[in-house]
């Protein structure tokens, strides 16, 4: 019956969405910009005095669920910048093949040692540029653009409120921690739309 | 038009009353075809170009899930299932989550109870789009050459993967839930970019209806095929569209509110026919649906933290009495549920046993009972109308 009523209509909508910008764009020329937080592989981090942060403390090898980080532990010496004595990695690799990026490893870090990277691609064309090295790993701190996401970053907005606001009207069952219920009238304060580079700053703030 | 069998056995078309000559064939669907949408197969025995018994088997996309999970402990285990149904990893999180808060009796702040609503629902017609598109797929030539409703439907769920990677870093495998919260909030002027891909989406979703639900090959193709009546539909333990497109009025978002569903009610659609045609139309409902849902919740999203203070450090830091406990969500496709037995004692920080209970599996095992009687090129409209993922299946 209306078959070919129907087949015009779907086709005005092909025209139609003919004439609106295209939504691929052309990719190895062109390589589209990522979200503040977008993540992919690791990188290991220097303190200010060029220090490694990293003090070897195990917590990622453990927290890690699918078992891809190894590590060596050299034995624990004095630091020559704080004069402190704390551990230091013999050797790390981390084997991407099998990593599933949950950001465990970062979250858990004590030292804001581990952190991942913000490039798209990490492709390679042996599995062995797949392993991640030590040294490909502190290589990648300035080689490759980090994301925002640090342990401490992380820990911070998951922190409950220190300070507990007066319960509105609307109470709910008791609760392990203080509710802070107080439902959002107006709108929450930004308002600029989010720029990438923006976001990392806006979100520190943003946690109480 | 062909009318489906109540069941195998009831068939008209049983196989001792085709003719003793007739000229049985056996046809393997699958494992390696496009229309089973991951790796599945039946065994179809036909006659002709009819269909008189389809024999499904799963299991190629088995990895241990289960078993993997009582292996590592509470506080490994989100990331995992996130590859589970792999077209909407929240809710395959959310629903070990529950169970796992459940278990370890920890509460979830109210702004995170919201902002699991909020990625629930984001997921939700991020799937349905998908589904859409892949349905309109696998009826081929007859919808304008069939990859151009697939391409919309990409190009718009796009949009929501892109708001996921701004919260949580991922597009698929988020991670960003915990036990007792989330682990991202969202960032600032998050809300804005969801209302205006929301008011781009609302339009473009009528647009794929014109060309799908409301075009009149889509329709000829779709009514009366796959029918699935009530009684079928309980008796499977089918649940979501399926079930809702039977006439069953049941959704987990109402009956058994979780997350903030209390707060910000569901309407629920449901289609009386139980073909093609109506899991079709609830799906393109429950996504206008979901729209409003976000809306609202948007609206009414609580300040506060967004997680009850227990931030992972350690893999063993949750330990649980033993005991059993199940929960279950509604995801888009349907109730899937978690059921863990806990140890306790020395095994305190894992799972002693867990069970997925997994929508999808129960929409296959309605395959013998309603392929019987329709030709091979139905076989794929019907499949594809039960919306299964298959990592979810064999898990
Ligand atoms: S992201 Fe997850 S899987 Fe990958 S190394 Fe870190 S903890 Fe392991
Ligand atoms: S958690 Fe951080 S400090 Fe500890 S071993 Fe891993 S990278 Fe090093």
């Amino acid at each position: 019956m209306g078959y070919l009523t129907d087949s015009l209509r779907a086709l005005g909508t092909t025209l139609r969405n003919m004439r609106r910008p295209a939504t691929t764009i052309p990719f190895p020329q062109q390589i589209r910009e990522r979200e503040e937080r977008f993540r992919t592989s690791f990188a290991l981090l220097h303190d200010e005095n060029g220090e490694e942060l990293c003090v070897a403390c195990l917590a990622c090898e453990r927290i890690c669920p699918s078992e891809v980080i190894k590590m060596k532990v050299a034995p624990k010496r004095e630091s020559p910048f704080s004069g402190k004595r704390r551990g230091y990695l013999e050797d790390f690799t981390l084997d991407l093949t099998a990593c599933i990026y949950c950001e465990l490893c970062v979250q858990v870090c004590p030292t804001d040692a581990i952190v991942m990277t913000r490039v798209p691609e990490v492709p390679g064309f042996d599995r062995e540029d797949l392993v991640l090295t030590m040294d490909k790993l502190y290589a990648n701190e300035h080689a490759k653009p980090l994301t925002w996401a640090t342990a401490s970053k992380l820990n911070e907005m998951q922190e409950p409120p220190k300070v507990a606001k007066v319960e509105p009207a609307k109470t709910e069952p008791a609760k392990t921690e203080p509710a802070k219920s107080a439902p959002a009238k107006t709108e929450p304060a930004a308002a600029e739309p989010a720029k990438p580079a923006a976001v990392a700053e806006a979100v520190a703030q943003e946690a109480p | 038009m062909a009318t489906a069998a109540n069941s195998p056995t009831e068939s008209r078309y049983r196989l001792d009353q085709v003719d003793a000559d007739a000229d049985l064939m056996v046809l393997n669907f699958g494992p390696q075809h496009p229309s089973t949408h991951g790796v599945f197969r039946i065994k179809l025995i036909l006659d002709g170009e009819i269909v008189i018994r389809a024999i499904p088997y799963a299991g190629y996309l088995h990895r241990g899930v289960e078993k993997l999970l009582e292996k590592l402990t509470y506080a490994q285990g989100v990331p995992i299932v996130d590859k589970n149904d792999y077209v909407s990893p929240m809710s395959n999180e959310q629903a070990l989550v529950m169970a796992f808060e459940k278990l370890l009796k920890v509460e979830v702040p109210r702004r995170a109870r919201y902002l699991r609503l909020i990625f629930s629902e984001l997921q939700r017609i991020a799937s349905h789009l998908l589904w859409l598109g892949t349905f309109a797929l696998d009826m081929g030539g007859a919808l304008g050459g069939g990859s151009t409703v697939f391409m919309y439907c990409f190009r718009d769920r796009e949009g929501i993967l892109d708001l996921f990677e701004a919260v949580t870093g991922g597009r698929f495998h988020y991670n960003t839930h915990t036990i007792g919260g989330n682990r991202h909030d969202i960032p600032l002027g998050w809300d804005k970019r969801v209302l205006a891909y929301l008011d781009m989406l609302e339009p473009r979703i009528a647009e794929c209806e014109s060309m799908t639900t409301n075009n009149s090959i889509f329709v000829a193709r779709t009514q009366g095929i796959g029918l699935i009546d009530k009684d079928l539909a309980q008796g499977l333990g089918l649940s979501g569209p399926l079930l809702r497109a039977s006439g069953v009025d049941h959704d987990l978002r109402r009956d058994a509110p979780y997350h903030a569903y209390d707060e910000v009610p569901v309407r629920v659609m449901v289609e009386q026919a139980g073909d093609c045609q109506a899991r079709a139309l609830v799906r393109v409902r429950e996504m206008r649906e979901s729209i409003r849902l976000v809306r609202e919740a948007l609206a009414g999203l609580p300040e506060g933290g967004i997680n009850s203070g227990k931030i992972i450090k350690m893999p063993q830091q949750f330990k649980a009495q033993s005991g059993q406990v199940y929960a279950a969500i509604e995801t888009p496709r349907g109730e899937l549920g978690t059921f863990v037995i806990a140890g306790g004692g020395d095994k305190g920080t894992a799972p002693y046993r867990l069970k997925i209970r997994a929508p999808s599996l129960h929409a296959l095992s309605a395959l013998p009972w309603i392929l019987p009687g329709h030709t091979i090129s139905d076989v794929v409209v019907v499949l594809g109308s039960l919306d299964p993922i298959m990592g979810e299946v064999d898990r």
